[in-house]
């Protein structure tokens, strides 16, 4: 074995050999192939994400754990965290995406938390075989999410030319513990105890997964790549989850690490280094599927279901009961040592011995970029056309109308149905919400939940996509006056050698970094995938945030449609120069500008009048939708789509900028319907908090939407609901299931 | 008699929590039994949840079937000591035992469904005079296997035997005829016979308004033949 076929460079090799002060043999060489690879070691990515706010005194767990951990309340914590599946789902769609869902929520599981949520974030290609990519995600989401019983309360799609062939699958899932549970986690072994294996029996499935799959570009032969995808059984997912979950409760697990990428030699001295004792395992003891499997074999399998627990001799004997009650077996594979050492056995034979900090902490890290400001704003090109000039010249509906039936803003029904959305009866606004909100037991408050992160908006401008990501999940949160208690991110991007690559990655977390400090929310965890990158084509930087806000009144979202035609229509925080810049318009007319710059003070001031304004009777906001893709013009078709058919809208604009006003994307406004009766008052409030706002409309009786451009009206459409909703719905293939209305 | 409820639980199923939940909610004394038990215990009321029993490897229900605990179920059902609940998974497991005639086949549209629908009292059954003729309900289904189907020489016994319990009504509660959410024949959501009654929909899930609709309890209540609360 070289150092080069388990993907290490010459210069890891080196530091390797001087790491062990000898020629490592073969078996140890794949080991540290395996943790150093970008999937495991985050080489590239660890000094960029030092620089994330990971503080706050809600934070119970940070980043480094199996999932981030905040506090709901003085007895309930949430776990959290998203991770991205995106080379398998490629390579083979369905399980591809089944093990990604399996991966994440045994990543919950081992934080001791009961899983309640996923969501997910998928990316595709428009053209070629993005249909059926995404069927197949979409099946393999389902199909594992549906049987493990853990709903998927919500997610996004969109597309892009360099997601066809860099399919990215990014699965969210939220758990709830109770906080009177010691922190179970890595962290917790001790010399003497035994280590247990908990789960399926390993194969050969998924050998190499982390280092050379994730781990670097694709290229156009690589479907030989399809061997080391593993095969997800949602069956013994099921029976797993509540074993470790039950064996938690007898207090007998004082260690718990669930085997993912890399197999056992990542979980085992994950746990060595996170709980700072050596280990000795007995690989001939670790319960095979196939004969004659290879030392080498056993700890690189990625064969899913499996967890590593370390049981404490007060209570193990409890523990292994409790497995045992759901139909599983916990074999014991080696012990905790107090010497540091991370060494090996197969029989008799010692066949590795190792630090497991070399492995875990060994790996040479990529410096990170030195500037820690903000990028200079470039000022964008001028928008192609006569966009900007008024109203006789600009103005189209039709492209209003290609706006509404954009795959990208598109209702997304025919995916999310395909989902249990329902199951633990706790979804008190599921999918066709663009936040979702939960109840939680023991609990009177509960969670609302959102997740974006649009690449769209980081093509150009990778520091403006990332701000825009995660001001958009702080802005949903807000429409439900929730506390945003944490952030997860996924950042997805390409090969991280090259340095426009690298460039943008850092860009994009000095984004989400300068957002989530105005904003005052930590990033308690996430996840790094490069190399989406195929024969040399690279995706957009892509920033994947997930956030999860404490709900005071879950069982009363704060409405997004209306029942009542007496409102007039705000837009809060208005674009100050609305720019067309990352928009869907723009894609639709072949460029790509910079997104826009969000005005983070103006919006932390924003998402603080509405923590107390939503619930506020004086206020009387009546419905409140966040703008983000489509801008202010989907906003208020989603908004109408979703009301009442007794309910009418009258939009009314100015004519300059008409166009660009109803298609900026800028995060941080928002779309409020507010009583007729009330809105001098809100409006007032908003003054005296130094809040823009700009008044759009009016409700009224009769079922159509229309659109007043000039005062007075110079132009003036009308769009009945049929129109708009065959417009919305427009699915262009994908089958809505028989009997869809 | 006040009712004693138990759920049993087969390897894979995922509405044992959420169904226990509902029946207790109603007030009625409800555990959990193991499917590998071979005795009832005291229930009088037996509860097969959804879920994916045994991971629906082999057909929908089909392993489930065939746990030992079927067979008290089977005896109990002979006695007339019990009455049974099957939903969703629970309803395939009772139709592939053979307890309840047909069995489920996959929604035409080849995929699984979560969406809300309404479902419409069609035979009201004997056993459960509450459920009256034309009465509906908003339930949500979740499954992948759901259209109902029956052999040619069995349907005639079907309806004159007044088992066909229950069929979905389009979104707005109109009984069209035409509306059906996934190919079962005669848009059949539900049957019963005797003192069993299996059905797709998820009365369990549909217990509070801010869930989406709280026909479920009515529906659990009526089954129970309690007072609705």
């Amino acid at each position: 074995m070289t150092p080069d076929a388990v993907g290490l460079t010459a210069k890891e090799a080196e530091r390797v050999r001087q790491l062990c002060g000898r020629e490592p043999n073969d078996l140890e060489w794949g080991l540290f192939g395996a943790l150093w690879s970008e999937h495991c070691s985050y080489k590239s990515s660890k000094r960029v994400l030092a620089w994330l706010p990971k503080e706050g005194p809600q934070v119970v767990a940070g980043p480094g754990g199996n999932a981030g951990v905040v506090r709901l309340d003085d007895r309930m914590e949430v776990a959290f965290k998203v991770e991205s599946h995106n080379h398998p789902s490629y390579v083979e769609p369905v399980q591809g995406a089944a093990t990604g869902v399996g991966g994440i929520i045994r990543d919950i599981v081992a934080m001791g938390a009961r899983p309640i949520a996923l969501m997910d974030s998928l990316r595709f290609g428009l053209e070629g075989n993005g249909q059926r990519l995404r069927d197949g995600v979409v099946a393999g989401i389902g199909g594992y999410g549906n049987a493990i019983g853990v709903p998927t309360v919500g997610g996004e799609v969109y597309y892009g030319p360099g997601y066809a062939k860099n399919p990215l699958v990014n699965v969210l899932c939220v758990g709830v513990r109770q906080s009177k549970d010691a922190i179970v986690g890595a962290s917790g072994a001790r010399p003497g105890q035994m280590v247990y294996l908990l789960g399926q029996a390993t194969g050969r499935d998924g050998i190499h997964g982390a280092s050379l799959l994730a781990s670097r570009d694709f290229s156009a032969d690589d479907q030989d790549m399809r061997p080391t995808v593993q095969v997800g059984d949602p069956y013994t997912g099921k029976l797993l989850m509540e074993a470790t979950l039950a064996a938690i409760e007898t207090g007998g697990v004082a260690a718990v690490q669930d085997l993912g990428a890399a197999g056992l030699v990542s979980a085992s001295s994950e746990l060595a280094v996170q709980s700072q004792v050596g280990l000795e395992l007995h690989l001939d003891q670790v319960p095979c599927r196939e004969s004659a499997m290879s030392g080498y074999e056993i700890m690189m399998s990625e064969t899913q279901e499996r967890m590593l627990l370390v049981l404490n001799s007060a209570h193990g004997g409890e523990a292994l009961a409790a497995i045992s009650q759901w139909g599983l077996n916990a074999t014991p594979i080696g012990r905790v040592t107090a010497s540091g050492r991370y060494v090996l056995y197969f029989g008799e034979r010692e066949v590795a011995n190792l630090e497991a900090s070399w492995l875990v902490d060994g790996c040479p890290l990529t410096p990170a970029g030195k500037d820690l400001v903000a990028p200079a704003f470039k000022p964008m090109r001028p928008s192609p056309g006569s966009m900007e000039e008024g109203v006789e010249e600009g103005f189209d509906a039709g492209a209003l109308m290609a706006i509404a039936s954009d795959p990208d803003c598109r209702e997304r029904r025919p995916i999310f149905q395909r989902y249990d959305s329902m199951i633990q009866t706790a979804t008190v606004w599921g999918p066709d919400h663009e936040v979702s909100v939960l109840t939680v037991d023991g609990s009177p408050w509960g969670l609302a939940l959102a997740v974006s992160g649009i690449g769209r908006w980081a093509a150009v401008d990778a520091y403006a996509g990332g701000a825009a990501a995660v001001s958009v999940v702080v802005s949903r949160l807000a429409t439900q006056g929730a506390v945003a208690l944490g952030l997860t991110d996924g950042l997805n991007a390409g090969n991280p050698d090259k340095p426009e690559v690298k460039q943008a990655f850092e860009q994009m977390v000095l984004g989400i970094r300068d957002a989530a400090r105005a904003l005052d929310v930590p990033v308690t965890g996430g996840n790094v995938s490069f190399h989406n990158e195929t024969d040399g084509a690279a995706i957009w930087p892509t920033p994947v945030i997930g956030g999860v806000g404490r709900h005071f009144h879950p069982t009363a979202p704060v409405a997004d449609s209306l029942n009542r035609p007496d409102v007039t229509l705000l837009l809060i925080n208005p674009a100050l120069s609305p720019s067309l810049g990352g928009s869907v318009w723009e894609r639709q007319h072949g460029v790509l500008t910079a997104y826009p710059r969000v005005r983070l003070s103006d919006l932390a001031h924003t998402v603080t009048w509405l923590g107390t304004a939503v619930s506020d009777v004086d206020a009387d906001i009546r419905a409140v939708r966040a703008v983000a893709d489509g801008g202010l013009w989907l906003a208020l078709v989603k908004m109408w789509l979703a009301s009442a058919p007794s309910v009418g809208m009258t939009v009314t604009l100015e004519a300059v900028h008409a166009m660009p006003r109803l298609l900026s994307e800028e995060a941080g406004q928002f779309l409020a319907a507010v009583a007729t009766t009330r809105v001098e008052a809100t409006l007032l409030q908003l003054q005296s908090n130094a809040i823009g706002c700009l008044v759009v409309g009016q409700g009224h009786d009769g079922d159509y939407l229309e659109l007043q451009v000039g005062r007075p009206s110079r132009w003036t459409r009308r769009w009945s609901r049929s129109q708009m909703r065959a417009a919305w719905q427009s699915w262009e293939g994908d089958s809505g299931g028989s009997g869809t209305p | 008699m006040k009712p004693k409820v138990a759920v049993i639980r087969f390897p894979g199923s995922n509405c044992d929590r959420d169904t226990v939940q509902a029946f207790q909610s109603l007030g009625a004394e409800t555990t959990i039994l193991a499917y590998d038990r071979e005795d009832l215990e005291d229930a009088t009321h037996v509860v097969l949840p959804g879920g994916f029993s045994y991971g629906d490897y082999l057909r929908a229900g089909a392993l489930a079937a065939h746990a030992p605990i079927m067979q008290a179920l089977v005896d109990a059902i002979s006695r007339g000591a019990i009455e049974v609940l099957g939903i969703c998974n629970g309803f395939q497991i009772l139709c592939e035992r053979g307890i309840l005639p047909g069995a489920l086949f996959a929604n035409v549209s080849g995929q699984f469904r979560c969406s809300w629908e309404w479902v419409e009292v069609l035979t009201p059954p004997a056993r459960w005079p509450g459920f009256r003729r034309g009465m509906r309900f908003r339930l949500p289904i979740a499954h992948a296997d759901g259209a109902y189907r029956i052999g040619h020489s069995d349907r005639e016994a079907l309806w004159a035997q007044g088992s066909v319990f229950l069929r979905y009504v389009d979104p707005d509660g109109q009984e069209t005829g035409e509306y059906n959410p996934n190919g079962s024949w005669e848009a059949i959501a539900g049957i019963s016979e005797g003192p069993v009654m299996g059905l797709m929909p998820h009365p369990e899930r549909a217990m509070q308004p801010w869930l989406g609709s709280k026909d479920g309890r009515l529906f659990l209540s009526l089954w129970l033949q309690e007072v609705p609360q």
